[in-house]
């Protein structure tokens, strides 16, 4: 455990220090607006923000801000902190992202189960193309043309930003949408494949009921290859929350991260990839230690 | 191979209606400039943001470029794109996952273990990061794709290398003195191409849709290049005066990838019985 | 009777002033905003946004009325020395910060120093460079006490100028001359720009500050007349797509911009909301002739022949946005705006010369000229560009073009790195705020290098004058003079594209963009 804790942190340093020398490797300024500056002017602002230093010195300063946990002031926000920023924008990443996550497995798990009764049957037929449908139709077709039917022609739900519980609707389902159809397949797969085995047709043959004999017997099985599955499904839904925040204008910090890359926000670009960064691999860990507690074979290894 | 391909086809209408859609596309893409009589970048001051007709068969764009061409030429540059990427994929991926798997030890655990922690890190940070530094080309795209993309490969292969490894024909080869590059050519690498094809090819709807994504957000394929993920972009912008701008785009790219997906769930169930619909 | 009448539309007039000024049943304002602003500090802005919202919550020396026009601010009225170079300004003694403080000269004497101090990094310093010394304070040449700004007592403000210039009360209306409140800066420091520590002089002051939603502004209780608004949010949109939408759903009285494909429709449907104003700036290409092919005169000239500004505007973007004569815009008045040698010509006759001048460059079918067009991303851009790109391609050049983002862009322009791109200018009334974009010595704002003595000498010429007339004969002659050798491809003036709801009065659009919410009803 202490071992596994040391390697995360090490990893964590080494995707931290790429972050940094990517970034200071890219061309151009982030000081130039609408209205030019003069040299001596921006020689000022560079000054101002220490890029006038040598690399190694601003990297050092940069490390040892960030484990105090300072990810310094933005340059295209002037007025607040990078620090501010992500506090302000990742409560809505999460909620979106977490949303999406629950209707995700919820949806996922419903279609798996159903289409894995009688697989080959007309109920399996209808839900595995809808899946292969979800999973070819990406959030940045979905998104948009929710905003059209939903938003602008029925009107059901606002097109953007937030406020109320309303705003979150689409934008999670959108966000959802190809997840879920993953979820399905995997799941319908697993479901299929542990009815197979020995102890469930035992199960079976004893008469049990089929729900108890799924929930008993096959669940806790069926379940391990999706929670396994859980890791790369939170990088995916991290993308997947990029897009629909830039869609629906909300205010999390996926948008950060595209705004502040096309605008060569250095430092908002670096904190909001640390904190990408550090979830992933936090998840990763959960993930990791939850699988091991639920797996018997784990459990006996160690 | 013949009876697993045939497997593929074997009894399903979907695999043919994929194979055909997916034909019929690259073909699109391939002949549909030459056909439409527009150049891409033409740009017809007659018709801005005019609905399908006859002279423009998918419709005009803001600007007054056909659609018709731009979707084909589009296509063949979100295509041409996930090919090259994938290629790139391969050739980083495969050597590595079969070295590793073959080599297994403290190698295979390093090597993995650099996987592991790429395998971490959600791709849309490090293509952004890619992209930021390398500016906005084309050719930095497709590099940051496949240098991302190679991950699943890798493993894959490792597992298959494995398994080759204790098979009989190479412990004969190895207690006859053959040097480890001469087995891993001979013999690894043949044997997980399969595999590893079959994953490629799973690995070409996942980079077109990448791609769209990179592009959709600005950070990928530039103006007046287009490709669909601009194409959709653009679509989204004037989806309400013009809702042919984002629906054929996005109608293209999403039968592609559905047949791309199709056709690759099918080859891997063919190659791997335990997967296998029941 | 007359005298009735009178008295009676003088009791109206309170009495409607007493119901719009202090009823507190006016609406809330919910205005739209382009962008997210960077900041809210008025000496470290740069974005024509942030114009729009600290124009709300501070109020300089001199200040925009409803109409846009120049009117007196924090000072009553002002005077000038004979020799033009010290001007006079009578401060408002009823005038006070939000917390109640009053406004002193001493204010204005700490802003103006604090702007130019190099340590502020003022991106646009510059603009207050007609102060005695602020060039050389700002680059760190001279202490900030050097500079040429003195309060002779509480409520009497001396700037001195280190040449005449006349437009120095239109140059007061950017936030650079807003006073800033000392009394929090020396207490807070840059944390002044927090809402909890918010205090300023305008009608309203900073509530809240949601990044990527909104801003709000509360009511200044200090300021007379008190605004009609209680509160007005600027809500921030990323782009016209979404801004549209929300203000269909009722959520924003006013949006600045919505996707140029709506605009047939909104002309049918809404007509009494859209507000088009043409807007004090130039659209232009830049030809950088740093180096070949943009180094001789004969390609500029005849690219710059064969585009036709009027079909832009009015064939392709549709738009409303104004074609251009000439550099500085049509607007700018008292001014005798030459043309180019080509105007009047007709097409095929220009294609004919643009042809010859090309081959005489020594450009032909078999080695075609071949540029890149840089723009910076955005719809109207793109439109205005594939136009300019199919015009050049008449005559048998290869265009190339490539987009980038605003920032970005304007950076590679600033090094110098393109061959020919769009550039623009939100300017003032005056023509050498743009004709100073082509002075040999102006810095990178001269984007592409152009150097010519004879402008030079004329601008410096005049610089040097007090009198409006001789200044602006002075710069017309600079212009023309540019004009023939062809720096610059001026294109159109924006048009500002608004929707603004029926309810929302005191609304009128005008040539500065400048809707301060203080005169907005609803």
């Amino acid at each position: 455990m202490i071992n596994r804790l040391g390697a995360l942190g090490v990893t964590f340093l080494v995707i931290v220090t790429l972050i940094f020398g990517l970034l200071r490797l890219a061309p151009g300024g982030p000081f130039d607006g609408e209205r030019a500056l003069p040299p001596e002017i921006e020689a000022n602002l560079r000054a101002a923000y220490h890029l006038d230093e040598p690399l190694p010195q601003q990297y050092v300063r940069w490390l040892v801000n960030l484990l105090q946990g300072d990810l310094g002031p933005s340059f295209s926000q002037k007025d607040f902190s990078v620090n501010e920023l992500i506090a302000e924008g990742l409560p809505v990443s999460l909620l979106v992202g977490g949303l999406a996550l629950v209707i995700a497995l919820i949806t996922g798990v419903i279609a798996g189960t159903l289409a894995a009764q009688r697989p080959g049957g007309g109920v399996d037929g209808i839900i595995m193309s809808l899946v292969n449908l979800g999973l070819a139709i990406p959030g940045i077709i979905a998104a948009p043309v929710a905003v059209l039917v939903f938003a602008i022609l029925l009107q059901w739900f606002p097109a953007g930003g937030i406020g109320s519980a309303a705003h979150y609707v689409l934008p999670s389902i959108a966000a959802a949408l190809p997840y879920s159809a993953a979820i399905a397949r995997l799941w319908r797969g697993a479901v299929v494949e542990s009815l197979q085995e020995g102890h469930v047709l035992t199960a079976r043959s004893k008469g049990l009921s089929e729900w108890r004999v799924l929930w008993r017997h096959v669940f806790p099985i069926a379940s391990l290859p999706l929670v396994s599955y859980l890791g790369p499904l939170a990088a995916g839904l991290l993308t997947g929350t990029v897009v629909v925040e830039t869609v629906f204008e909300l205010p999390g910090i996926g948008r950060y991260f595209v705004q502040a890359a096309l605008n060569r926000d250095y430092t908002l670009v670096m904190g909001v990839a640390v904190v990408y960064a550090a979830m992933i691999l936090a998840f990763n860990f959960i993930v990791d230690i939850t699988y091991r507690q639920i797996d018997p074979r784990m459990r006996l290894e160690s | 191979m013949t009876s697993r391909l045939k497997q593929v086809f074997a009894g399903s209408v979907f695999a043919a209606i994929a194979s055909i859609t997916l034909f019929s596309v690259i073909l699109f893409t391939l002949l549909g400039p030459s056909l439409s009589g527009w150049t891409a970048e033409e740009v017809d001051w007659d018709a801005l943001e005019t609905p399908p007709d006859d002279r423009h068969h998918l419709g005009t764009d803001l600007v007054g470029r056909d659609l018709f061409t731009r979707i084909a030429e589009g296509g063949q540059l979100s295509l041409g794109i996930a090919l090259l990427a994938t290629g790139i994929s391969v050739l980083i991926g495969v050597p590595w996952g079969a070295l590793a798997g073959y080599v297994g030890g403290r190698t295979d655990q390093w090597m993995m273990r650099f996987v592991d922690t790429l395998y971490a890190l959600p791709f849309i940070l490090v293509v952004i990061l890619i992209v930021v530094v390398v500016g906005r080309n084309t050719w930095a795209l497709f590099a940051g794709l496949g240098a991302v993309y190679w991950l699943d490969i890798a493993r894959i292969v490792r597992g298959q290398a494995i398994r080759v490894r204790s098979a009989a024909y190479i412990q004969a080869a190895r207690s006859m003195g053959a040097s480890t590059r001469w087995i891993v050519i001979r013999h690894v690498l043949p044997n997980v191409a399969g595999p590893a094809f079959i994953y490629a090819t799973l690995t070409v709807p996942g980079i077109i849709l990448a791609e769209s994504f990179l592009s959709f957000l600005g950070l990928g394929v530039q103006e007046p290049d287009a490709s669909w993920g601009v194409l959709i972009a653009d679509g989204t912008a004037s989806m309400e005066s013009a809702p042919w701008t984002l629906l054929f785009p996005a109608a293209f790219l999403a039968t592609t990838v559905w047949s791309l997906n199709l056709l690759g769930d099918r080859l891997r169930d063919a190659w791997d019985p335990k997967r296998t619909r029941t | 009777m007359q005298q009735l009448i009178l008295g009676l539309a003088f009791i109206l007039l309170t009495a409607t002033y007493a119901v719009s000024g202090h009823a507190a049943d006016n609406k809330p304002l919910h205005l739209g905003l382009a962008g997210e602003p960077a900041t809210l500090d008025p000496h470290r802005y740069n974005l024509r946004i942030e114009e729009t919202v600290l124009a709300d919550l501070f109020l300089g020396l001199t200040t925009f009325s409803s109409e846009g026009k120049l009117m007196p601010g924090a000072a009553l009225k002002w005077e000038t020395s004979e020799d033009g170079l010290t001007w006079t300004f009578h401060l408002d003694p009823n005038a006070r910060w939000s917390d109640g403080q009053p406004l002193t000269a001493h204010d204005f004497v700490y802003a103006f120093r604090r702007l130019l101090d190099p340590k502020t990094a003022a991106s646009l310093a510059y603009f207050m460079y007609p102060l005695r010394n602020a060039e050389a304070i700002a680059t760190g040449k001279l202490p900030p006490d050097q500079l040429g700004v003195r309060a002779a007592n509480n409520l009497i403000l001396e700037l001195i100028l280190g040449l005449p210039y006349p437009h120095l009360p239109e140059r007061l209306l950017y936030p650079t001359a807003y006073p800033v409140p000392k009394h929090v800066i020396d207490k807070v420091g840059d944390a002044w720009v927090k809402p909890e520590h918010w205090i300023s002089n305008g009608a309203y002051t900073l509530r809240d500050w949601k990044p990527q939603q909104y801003l709000q502004l509360a009511r200044n209780l200090h300021f007379k007349p008190a605004p009609a608004a209680p509160t007005v949010s600027y809500h921030t949109t990323a782009n016209t797509q979404n801004a549209y939408n929300r203000y269909r759903a009722g959520d924003l009285d006013s949006i600045a911009g919505f996707p140029t494909g709506d605009l047939a429709a909104i002309r049918t449907e809404r007509a009494a909301e859209l507000r088009l104003a043409p807007q004090l700036s130039m659209m232009y290409l830049v030809f950088n002739t740093r180096s070949a092919p943009f180094n001789d005169m004969r390609v500029r000239e005849a690219l710059s022949i064969v585009v036709e500004p009027t079909t832009l505007t009015d064939k392709v973007m549709k738009s409303g946005d104004l074609a251009a004569a000439s550099f500085v815009p049509p607007m700018v008045s008292n001014y005798a705006h030459p043309a180019f040698p080509h105007a009047g010509q007709l097409m095929p006759h220009r294609q004919r010369r643009a042809r010859a001048l090309l081959t005489a460059a020594g450009f032909s079918s078999a080695t075609p000229l071949k540029v890149t067009l840089r723009y910076a991303a955005g719809t109207d851009a793109k439109r205005a560009n594939l136009a300019i790109a199919a015009f050049w391609q008449q005559i048998g050049v290869r265009v190339e073009l490539h987009q980038s983002e605003l920032r970005v862009h304007y950076g590679d322009l600033r090094q110098g790195n393109f061959q020919v791109a769009q550039a623009g200018w939100l300017g003032e009334s005056n023509p050498e705020h743009y004709l100073g974009l082509l002075h040999g010595r102006s810095g990178d704002t001269n984007y592409g290098a152009f150097a010519d003595k004879s402008v030079d000498t004329l601008i410096d010429a005049a610089r040097k004058q007090k009198d409006i007339p001789e200044r602006h004969r002075l710069l017309a002659q600079a212009e023309a003079a540019a004009m023939k050798s062809y720096p610059v491809m001026p294109l159109y003036s924006l048009t500002t594209r608004r929707l603004v709801r029926t309810d929302l009065r005191g609304w009128h659009d005008n040539s500065r963009d400048a809707h301060p919410a203080r005169f907005l009803v609803r």
